[in-house]
This record gives C-alpha cells, sequence and structure tokens, in this order.
C-alpha cells in the first residue's frame, strides 16, 4: 500500500521533468510551451501510454489552485501604471468583450449545434475568457517587445476577464440545473454578479495591502517571505470564494497591491513566484492534457473546429472592434488584440464545471472547449510572433542585453546593489563618461576585488558593484548594456531622419510640407505630437501627417518625447493598413468626409442647373438623385485630397464607387521600392 | 537607383577638409553659392537652420543636410567626401564622412521628400558608403551616384 504514493510521485515528477526538459526543444522551434505541456499530458493519457486519468473534480480543484497562483503572479508583475494606463481598454474587454463573446459564439452554437439556449451559452461562457497563463507566457517569455499599451491592455485583460467567465458560466451552469421553468432571474443574476465583482475587488484590495504590510513590517527569517505571501494568498482566495465573491479577482488584484506595494524580500519574491508559476502552469496544463480523450471526440472534432474558427476569426474580433472603438488604437493594433485571444488552461477548466454538475452534454462540452483551445494554441499561439511583425507593432529593442544581479540589502534600504558583468560594445567599455552616480564601489577584476580607483576604465569581462537609488538602475542598464545590433528594417521603422523633440513644430511644418491647422505658436514639436497621440506616447508610436510620418524615437525619463524619428516614405505603414477595425474617431472624421463629399456634389450640380433650361432653382434642392447624374467629371472640388491636413485620418471607410477615383486610396496601394529590395535579407534579430 | 538627375559632377567634391560639422555646411554652401550663383550666406543660414532642428546624421557615417530656398527654381544635390570623419550629433554618435547635400525650390513639396528619401535609402544600401569611400576622384564618385541600384548591388 505504500508504493502507492510513492509511484504517485514518481509518476508526476517524471512528467514534470519531461516537460521542462522538452522545453528546451520547444524553445527552438517556437512552439508555444503551453502547447507542448497539454501535448505530453495527451501522450501519457488515456490514447497514448494509457495512464488513466479521469477524476474530474481532482482535475478541477488542482487547476484553480494552479489558476490562483499564477493570476497572483500576474497581478504581481503588473506595475500601477501599466494597469491604469491600460485600465479602461481592458476593463471592457474583460466584461463587455466577455458578454458579447459568449453572446455571438451562444448564438452560433444554438442555430448550427441546435442545442437549447442556456446550453449554447454556457458553452459560449466556457470559450469567452482568454486565458491569462497563455497570453502572459507568449508576451513575456515569447521574447518580442510589443508597444506598450497594446501589451498592457492584453495583460490586463487576460488577468481580469476569467472572474468574468468564471462568473457566467457557473450561472449557466446553475440555471441548466434548475431545469427549464425556472425563469431567468435577470435579478438575483445581477445581484450574485454584484457580489462576485465587488466582494473580489474589495477583498483584493484590502488582502493585497494585508499582504503588502505584513511583509513589510514582519521580520522574518528570509525564506519565510514567499511562503507567508503564498499562505495569504490562497486564504483569501479560499475565503472569498467561500462568500461568493470571485476569488480569482481576489488573488490577481491582492497580487497587483502586493508587486507595486512590497518592499521587503521582493528580489526573493519574484524568483519565487517565478518558480512556482512555472510550476503551476506546467501542471495545470498537463493534467488537463491527462484528463481528455481525444479518441473519443469522433464527430465533435468538425464542430469543435467550427465553434473554434468562429470564435477566432469572428467572435473575437467583432467583441474586441467594438470594445475598443472609443479608446483610439490603431487598427493593427485591434487587429493584434484580437489575434492574441488565446483560449488556455481556463477554458478547459471551466469545462469541467458542467461535466461535475452532471449534465447530460457535459462530456461533449469538455470536449468542445478542449479542441477550442488546441486550434486556438496552435494557430494563434504559434503565429504572435509573425502576426506582430507583420503588423509593425513589434518595436525594436531599445539597448541589448544587460547581464547583471541586483543584490537585497537589509534594512529598508532606499539603495540597491547591483552587479553588472561588463560586455562587449557596452558603452561604458566604448568610452562613454560614467557619471557621478554610476561609479562603481567595488571591481572585480580576474577574481581580484579592487577599489574603482585602482581598476581604472573598466574592462571587458569585469564585474562593478553598484550602490545606487532603484530608480537609477533603469539608466545603469544602458550604460552596461551591449550595443543593440539594429538591422534595416528598424531604421526604416524609426524613420530617415531624427528630430530633436524641443523643436517647434512650425518649423519642422514649414520645412516638411505639413498642413497645420491653425497657428501652432511655439509649440514644441514633442508636445504637439503627444497631443496627437492622446498624451500619452510611447517608444515606436506613430502617426502620418500629409506626406511625412513622425515617430516617437525617444522617451525621457518624465515621459516626455526626447527624439521624433521622421520617414519620408509612410507608404511603409500604408501598406499595413487594415481594411477594418477602425476606431471611433476614424469612422467620424470618415463619416464626415463622405458627408462632405456628398455636400460637394450637391453644390456642384446645383451649380450646373443653370446652364440647363427650364430648371428652377427651388426643386433642385430636394432631388437627390440628381447628384448622381452629374458624374465625378463635373466635381473637381471633390478630388481635392483630404491628405494634407493634420488629421490622421485615412480615407473614409467606405467610399462611394465613384468617388474612389478621387479619393487617395489607389495611390497608397504603392508598395514602397525599398522595403522590397531589403526584404531579401532575414527580418531576425541579429546577435543573440 | 539613379541620382544622375540630382546632382552634376561638378557638384562633388571628392576630399573636403574640415574641422566641424559648421564649417563643412560652409564650405558646402560656399561650392553651392558658386555653382547656383547666388549668396552662399543665405544657403548656409538655411542649412543651419534646419540643423536646429535635429542633425541630419543618418547614421553610419552619412549625413543629408537639406534646406528649402526662395530662390532656386530646381532641386540641386551636391556630394563630399571628407579628409577625415567628424562629428556631426548624427543619431548613432558616429562621426561622419560622407555628405550629401540636397537644395530644394520653396514650392517642390513632394518632390523634395522623394528626392531626399531616395537620397537616403541609396546611402543605407550595403556597401554603397565603403564604394563611395573607395572611390578616389569626383568622376568615380559620379559613376557610383548615377549607376547605383544595379541589381548586383543587393
Amino acid at each position: 500500500m505504500l508504493d502507492l504514493p510513492l509511484l504517485f510521485i514518481l509518476v508526476s515528477s517524471t512528467l514534470l521533468v519531461l516537460a521542462v526538459l522538452t522545453s528546451l526543444i520547444a524553445f527552438r522551434i517556437g512552439a508555444p510551451l503551453l502547447l507542448l505541456f497539454l501535448g505530453i499530458g495527451l501522450l501519457v493519457g488515456e490514447d497514448g501510454v494509457g495512464l488513466t486519468f479521469d477524476n474530474a473534480p481532482v482535475a478541477y480543484f488542482l487547476g484553480s489552485v494552479a489558476l490562483a497562483v499564477i493570476l497572483f503572479d500576474s497581478g504581481f508583475n503588473t506595475r500601477f501604471e501599466t494597469a491604469s494606463r491600460a485600465a479602461w481598454p481592458s476593463l471592457t474587454l474583460a466584461t463587455v468583450g466577455v458578454l458579447l463573446t459568449t453572446a455571438l459564439v451562444g448564438v452560433v452554437v444554438h442555430y448550427l449545434a441546435g442545442l437549447s439556449w442556456r446550453a449554447s451559452l454556457l458553452l459560449g461562457a466556457i470559450v469567452s475568457s482568454t486565458d491569462a497563463a497563455a497570453v502572459f507566457f507568449l508576451l513575456r517569455v515569447g521574447g518580442i517587445s510589443i508597444r506598450e499599451r497594446v501589451r498592457a491592455t492584453l495583460e490586463v485583460e487576460s488577468g481580469s476577464n476569467d472572474p468574468m467567465a468564471v462568473f457566467l458560466t457557473a450561472t449557466f451552469v446553475d440555471m441548466i440545473i434548475a431545469g427549464p421553468e425556472v425563469g431567468a432571474p435577470v435579478l438575483a443574476f445581477l445581484q450574485a454578479f454584484a457580489l462576485q465583482i465587488g466582494l473580489g475587488a474589495a477583498a483584493g484590495v484590502a488582502g493585497g495591502w494585508l499582504i503588502a504590510t505584513t511583509i513589510n513590517r514582519l521580520r522574518l527569517e528570509p525564506g519565510l517571505y514567499p511562503v507567508i505571501v503564498l499562505g495569504l494568498a490562497l486564504l483569501m482566495f479560499a475565503l472569498i470564494s467561500l462568500m461568493g465573491g470571485s476569488g480569482f479577482l481576489t488573488v490577481y488584484i491582492a497580487g497587483m497591491m502586493t508587486g507595486n506595494l512590497g518592499r521587503q524580500g521582493m528580489p526573493l519574491l519574484r524568483k519565487f513566484q517565478d518558480g512556482l508559476t512555472w510550476l503551476a502552469q506546467i501542471g495545470m496544463f498537463l493534467i488537463l492534457g491527462l484528463l481528455a480523450t481525444p479518441s473519443e471526440f469522433g464527430k465533435i472534432w468538425v464542430q469543435g473546429i467550427v465553434v473554434a474558427l468562429f470564435l477566432m476569426f469572428i467572435a473575437r474580433p467583432l467583441a474586441v472592434w467594438l470594445c475598443l472603438l472609443p479608446y483610439r488604437f490603431t487598427r493593427e493594433e485591434t487587429a493584434f488584440i484580437s489575434w492574441v485571444g488565446l483560449r488556455g488552461a481556463v477554458s478547459i477548466m471551466l469545462a469541467i464545471l458542467p461535466m461535475m454538475a452532471a449534465i447530460p452534454a457535459g462530456q461533449a462540452f469538455f470536449n468542445v472547449a478542449f479542441i477550442v483551445v488546441l486550434t486556438s494554441m496552435v494557430l494563434q499561439g504559434w503565429t504572435i510572433r509573425p502576426v506582430a511583425r507583420k503588423l509593425g507593432l513589434v518595436v525594436p529593442p531599445e539597448i541589448g542585453p544587460v547581464e547583471k544581479v541586483e543584490l537585497e540589502l537589509p534594512g529598508q534600504a532606499t539603495h540597491e546593489l547591483v552587479a553588472y558583468h561588463i560586455v562587449k560594445d557596452s558603452p561604458v567599455v566604448t568610452g562613454e563618461r560614467i557619471p557621478r552616480w554610476a561609479r562603481p564601489s567595488l571591481v572585480v577584476r580576474d577574481g581580484h576585488s579592487m577599489k574603482p580607483h585602482e581598476a581604472g576604465a573598466p574592462r571587458v569581462d569585469d564585474f562593478v558593484y553598484i550602490f545606487t537609488p532603484p530608480r537609477y538602475i533603469r539608466l545603469l542598464d544602458r550604460l552596461f548594456a551591449s550595443a543593440v545590433a539594429l538591422d534595416d528594417s528598424d531604421q526604416i521603422y524609426f524613420g530617415d531622419f531624427a528630430l530633436d523633440g524641443e523643436a517647434r513644430i512650425a518649423d519642422v511644418a514649414h520645412e516638411y510640407g505639413i498642413a497645420l491647422r491653425g497657428d501652432p505658436g511655439d509649440t514644441t514639436l514633442a508636445e504637439f505630437l503627444t497631443e496627437k497621440l492622446g498624451g500619452e506616447p510611447h517608444r515606436g508610436d506613430r502617426m502620418t501627417f500629409g506626406l511625412v510620418e513622425l515617430i516617437v524615437r525617444d522617451i525621457g525619463d518624465e515621459d516626455d518625447i526626447k527624439t521624433v524619428g521622421l520617414s519620408l516614405t509612410p507608404a511603409h505603414t500604408e501598406r499595413r493598413r487594415l481594411p477594418m477595425f477602425h476606431n471611433l474617431d476614424e469612422i467620424v472624421s470618415g463619416t464626415r468626409e463622405r458627408f462632405a463629399r456628398r455636400r460637394m456634389w450637391r453644390i456642384a450640380a446645383k451649380e450646373q442647373k443653370p446652364t440647363m433650361p427650364d430648371q428652377t432653382d427651388g426643386p433642385a434642392d430636394s432631388s437627390p438623385t440628381q447628384t448622381t447624374a452629374a458624374s465625378p467629371v463635373s466635381a473637381p472640388p471633390v478630388s481635392a485630397p483630404p491628405a494634407p491636413g493634420i488629421s490622421a485620418a485615412k480615407p473614409p471607410a467606405k467610399p462611394k464607387a465613384a468617388a474612389r477615383k478621387a479619393a487617395p486610396s489607389g495611390s497608397a496601394k504603392r508598395k514602397p521600392p525599398s522595403s522590397a529590395g531589403k526584404s531579401a535579407k532575414p527580418p531576425g534579430v541579429k546577435g543573440k | 537607383m539613379d541620382l544622375s538627375d540630382l546632382i552634376r559632377q561638378d557638384a562633388i567634391i571628392p576630399s573636403l577638409k574640415a574641422n566641424s560639422k559648421k564649417q563643412v555646411i560652409q564650405e558646402m554652401a560656399e561650392r553651392a553659392g558658386t555653382l547656383l550663383g547666388m549668396p552662399s550666406r543665405d544657403i548656409f543660414d538655411h542649412l543651419l537652420q534646419r540643423e536646429r532642428l535635429g542633425s541630419t546624421g543618418i547614421g553610419q557615417g552619412v549625413a543629408i543636410p537639406h534646406a528649402k530656398l526662395a530662390k532656386i527654381d530646381s532641386l540641386f544635390g551636391m556630394f563630399a567626401r571628407l579628409d577625415k570623419p567628424i562629428d556631426f550629433d548624427a543619431i548613432d554618435d558616429e562621426p561622419v564622412d560622407i555628405v550629401f547635400l540636397l537644395l530644394a525650390p520653396e514650392s517642390a513639396g513632394a518632390d523634395h521628400l522623394k528626392a531626399l528619401a531616395r537620397i537616403a535609402r541609396l546611402m543605407r544600401e550595403p556597401g554603397m558608403a565603403q564604394k563611395l569611400r573607395a572611390s578616389r576622384d569626383a568622376a568615380a564618385i559620379y559613376a557610383v551616384l548615377s549607376l547605383a541600384s544595379e541589381p548586383n548591388a543587393a
């Protein structure tokens, strides 16, 4: 009898080791790691090696704990600034977006599969949330740097939409169990919702504060900090869930509070969380892989894939587009956000709920959800990087890799000790003057430690120890980073020339033919561009003005624009312009342009009238059909291209067939010869 | 790509001696003034004004100073290779030794920008700067600039 636990340990640890080792291969071939873990689970499971595991409640229990850990860590690593920057768009996505997706999928399932409304919506809810684990993982580990605002939105969305999906799924399960004779109790539904979210959020804030205070105040053995944090987080998760709140929301918010307010033991905590999250991810996906039995899927494969494709190509994009309408995202950004709607463990986990509740079609739900997740991971997970590149959302790296270790100092020191390994081509080696605050306290060279004045100028392979306030670390990184190898496409990305943010916009406009509305006075380029970008400029943000494009090249320490790139071939971006995902601004200005155009035509038509015999001016007003008779030839004012205007408006959404000739959209199709020639080179990042 | 429509062979200085960015611009403005038959002071001022918005050093030792002038009636290009590289506040902080100067009429608009884009693209072409550095005299440089984008350049 003693052998059973040992056997269990043997099997699970083997799986764990296997998963970690195969991750090496996954990095090589660029496969989504989580898919790999799921794959191992499947391989070892009933259909493969033959390990039988079909205990749904255990899987659900373990999955919940793992998800709680993952969500806590997601919050832990989300800076307040990031969260507040993306708060509104991501919260809209997490609430309205989830509801919309649920409804859309529900409708399709209802009509295609002929399930009852409740059952269809249940399936919709199961696959409605993006997976925090998968999204975080791909964005962080994927090693691509996406534009700040997009990344923040995706991260916060995926962290905060799980509670909504959990709530919806649970509600629909309850409704199905209650039976069709019980009407949908809207009031009770809303009450439960308010309790879930309200309690969850409030407890998250309070609990997070509690955790932060505990670790800041309590003097503990250093190794115990992570343990008490984990303990408190899970305690809160369980407690709030029992009280009817959303425990997942609680741990997410608590994690964010802890990560931002905590001071004591943070580096250790971060490492611990890192490892734990890996463990949770691997465990969760392995178990869910074990639980599924694809050979029993049978005909459901087809249906599952149809649902998955509908979700990926219609439901999610539509929901994302509607949710993001008011937030001035560019079309490319909206497209990317809808593509990164990865489904993951959460959906599979939620699909266990109907099984546990013994709903008739429970097993089928689980299978469909599993297929959806599999499809999404393969299709979306594998293509995130190329898609981001294609959409021009990958920001070339600012600095090269840095080799450093941050050491924690005892007591609540306001300084940190950072050790840098001096690498070739870093600015300090190539002769950059080292500012006073960056003078090392200690230099280790060839195994000998020496005082900085003994060591003299830093050499390659030195280790330098610098005692510095945390806020300087970012600047230090720049000094000690290896050189960035910007390839041709990166140079094109930032434009041909660099302009000083302090330059007057009036001068720039004169030089490059940018039409300004009104007199800009002494407005600087930085101020002008910041305003046009909605107040929050980020490195890599770009906007077209007339014939040139301005790109944010460098951001200063106070989030002000330092240098602006000027691209003379904005065709580079026009090539990418998508025909959909317009934001509200674009729609408004597009519609306005259309109306203006129509009015012009009417005027043009009216002006022609007097030359026609026996026609009075009176009725001409009320005969819109005349406008078509006026034909584009008679409307020269229409063809004046609106391009040189300041607005970032693109050609209107749906230009009238006749007007299309006049609109500049035709010329936008031109392929820039530059990128055509350059693309012979592989676009990959140079160096390591 | 062929820049021969932008530049004449007598507007190429194969070896310019200068110690500072300002001096380079001054020397080239003077030469341009002679060739165009107009006061070089005016050209110099406009070029300097443009530099105040941000250096025209586009990196890898290349700079493309440019300006719009009221008094000329067509695009005018000039090329200079410097004797020794000088600091130009370029994007990559590398000293500059290849300078392509472009003057455009006030009314040039899109043509001005297109010409600039062409020059910038050409200068970034792999091997281009090396070829220009390796050419000994004005005729050789002119040949490189006007035959630039033969298919084998890529």
